[in-house]
């Protein structure tokens, strides 16, 4: 058998051990990957390279910045930071038609700035801001489904623990995909906002009025959400002026979220603990992920299937729009059915030299099949976000949430669209960067 | 078996500790190397010992992750499966799991070992790295015990309970 059916066999065999056994993802590649290594090298290289490969991983500099990032919005998440956010996007928007429903996206975007979770975001806006909807009579998959959508933002709009990954995995600068990460996550919330104001002109009563706000009130509300923004600034402009590397702005954002929670009174020693354990099991999680995509790319290095696919894609006759229209399919149907995270790890290493291949900027590239990724955590089978909203919704039915998400799926397919004819919005800010 | 499961938890609460101390000290370490960069140079070796944290902070975590549920499995079709073919596939999935992350212990501790035995040392600080090598190689361990405390409970709980 030759190295390249070996490789494609590891594939299928990787889709069956994921699908059919219900494998964790990261132990899943590793496995498939260490076989597939050791049946074309040899199984003591197989055991050298495992523990190689783990070791490595785990002690990479690079990696640090992942429970950095996540301890920081932790700690955000446990203050209960996205309230006062909530509060202040409230106060301004709220009081026009399908108002709340867009102060909710906005809130999302917001704490997306400091937290790189769907779910976090998703579980404390479905805490927040259904009861208001509620309260003024939003439709149920009006407002359900701005949550769910507007959650989905943690991962465009930096810090995000995906983009992290896509910059370890590619060798892309992080703090450049950050940068990319604004353009396409401002575009992102704009649609979504769009599609507020396009569900209630076409069904007034789904986003009632709310009541009016003084100008005072709303100024007094920024001041809720003003450390956020210290926050937010110390980490981008840190990054963005070089005076930390990513793994730094990491661990400054982290103490100073504590602080500001701590001088606050806003975190308990027991919402502390629980950012710690919180903030281990994700970051472990992700890293295991890394790594397992670690072994399985050695593999797959021993059979250059990465390479050949480039090399024929590259080659096909037809434009290179459609090459990666073609990609972004395969993401947004695999997105529905399994973590973008996984997805991503496992297709990057095929994908990534087809774009590179072709001429696409690759922060561009990195960040838009983030925002395509993402489209999966809001659509069924999976749909991780649409369940922990339809979770805590309680009395509103699933089917009604995933309707309600419907609605706002041509955002995101004109987000897409949009960065393709303007990849400027990704490209601008990084290409300033020092 | 109450005795494994009573030692895995032990463990498992340990090495959360561990964890967590671990995590905090690479918060404070960078801090604290920005700070005396900003003021007179920075901390020695800081790279090299955030690298060690981050590893003893990951491998810490492996089993406590574990035990949550937190590793993330695609679970579309197993869903629709019957509870006995559920249980089943989760049987074979934790002893094909525990035997892996076995190996893996075996090999990382085998590494740490020949780290120990040639005096191996950092490239910075020169200092030796063995321990934190060590510390991988048992959260492997651990999370492997967990596997294997899956893997035995149905046998406990009998066969007609649910997955």
């Amino acid at each position: 058998m030759s190295a390249a059916v070996v490789g494609l066999l590891g594939i299928a065999v990787l889709l069956a051990v994921l699908f059919l056994l219900g494998m964790p993802v990261g132990i899943a590649m590793a496995m498939v990957g260490f076989g597939g290594f050791c049946y074309l090298v040899s199984f003591n290289a197989g055991l050298h390279m495992l523990s190689s490969v783990f070791w490595d991983t785990f002690s990479t500099y690079g990696l640090t910045v992942i429970p950095l990032f996540i301890f920081m919005g932790q700690v955000a998440f446990y203050s209960g930071v996205n309230e006062k956010l909530y509060r202040a996007a409230y106060k301004w928007v709220g009081h026009i038609r399908g108002g709340i429903a867009m102060a909710t996206v906005l809130a999302c975007s917001a704490f997306s700035a400091i937290c790189g979770s769907n779910a976090a975001t998703a579980a404390t806006m479905t805490t927040v801001a259904l009861p208001q909807m509620r309260k003024y009579h939003y439709h149920p998959k009006l407002s359900t489904g701005a949550i769910a959508c507007g959650s989905t933002l943690g991962v465009v709009i930096p810090p995000s623990v995906v983009l992290i990954v896509i910059g370890l995995s590619t060798e892309q600068s992080i703090a450049r995909l950050f940068y990319g990460g604004i353009g396409a996550g401002m575009l992102l919330t704009l649609t979504l906002m769009a599609t507020v104001v396009a569900v209630c002109r076409r069904h007034p009563d789904w986003g009632p009025v709310g009541p009016p706000t003084t100008w005072g009130e709303r100024w007094r509300s920024l001041y809720g959400a003003l450390e956020m923004v210290v926050l937010f600034l110390l980490v981008m402009l840190g990054l963005f002026f070089g005076v930390f590397t990513p793994t730094e702005a990491g661990a400054a954002g982290s103490l100073l979220a504590l602080l500001i929670a701590g001088v606050q009174g806003r975190l308990s020693w027991k919402g502390f603990l629980a950012s710690v354990r919180d903030t281990l099991k994700i970051s472990c999680m992700v890293i295991v992920i890394v790594t397992g995509a670690m072994v399985f790319g050695r593999f797959l290095a021993v059979t250059r299937i990465p390479f050949d696919i480039a090399d024929w894609v590259v080659g096909l006759p037809i434009p290179k729009v459609a090459v990666m229209g073609i990609i972004f399919l395969i993401y947004i149907i695999g997105g529905a059915v399994m973590d973008a995270l996984a997805l991503l790890l496992i297709t990057i290493p095929i994908f990534f030299p087809v774009a590179s291949e072709l001429g696409y900027d690759p922060i561009w590239f990195g960040v838009t099949i983030t925002v395509v990724t993402t489209l999966g955590a809001v659509t069924p089978p999976v749909g991780a976000t649409t369940y922990v909203v339809g979770g805590m919704a309680g009395d509103i039915p699933l089917e009604d949430v995933f309707r309600g998400v419907a609605y706002f799926l041509p955002a995101y397919i004109v987000c897409i669209l949009i960065l393709m004819m303007v990849p400027e919005i990704v490209t601008f800010m990084p290409h300033l960067l020092r | 078996m109450a005795v494994l499961e009573r030692v895995t938890r032990l463990l498992n609460r340990l090495f959360v500790f561990c964890g967590g101390m671990f995590l905090v000290g690479m918060i404070l370490l960078t801090c604290a190397n920005i700070a005396c960069r900003a003021v007179w140079e920075p901390i020695r070796g800081t790279f090299e010992l955030m690298g060690y944290f981050g590893a003893v902070a990951t491998a810490a975590a492996l089993a406590f992750t574990q035990i949550n549920h937190g590793h993330i499995a695609v679970n579309v079709l197993i869903n629709h499966f019957s509870p006995k073919t559920r249980r089943c596939l989760n049987a074979f999935n934790n002893a094909t799991c525990a035997l892996f992350f076995a190996v893996i212990a075996w090999q990382i501790g085998l590494k740490a070992h020949g780290f120990m035995q040639t005096g191996e040392v950092s490239e910075t600080l020169r200092v030796i790295f063995y321990p934190f090598t060590y510390m991988v190689a048992a959260g492997c361990g651990v999370i492997a015990l967990v596997f294997v405390v899956d893997l035995l409970r149905p046998l406990r709980s009998g066969p007609g309970d649910p997955p």
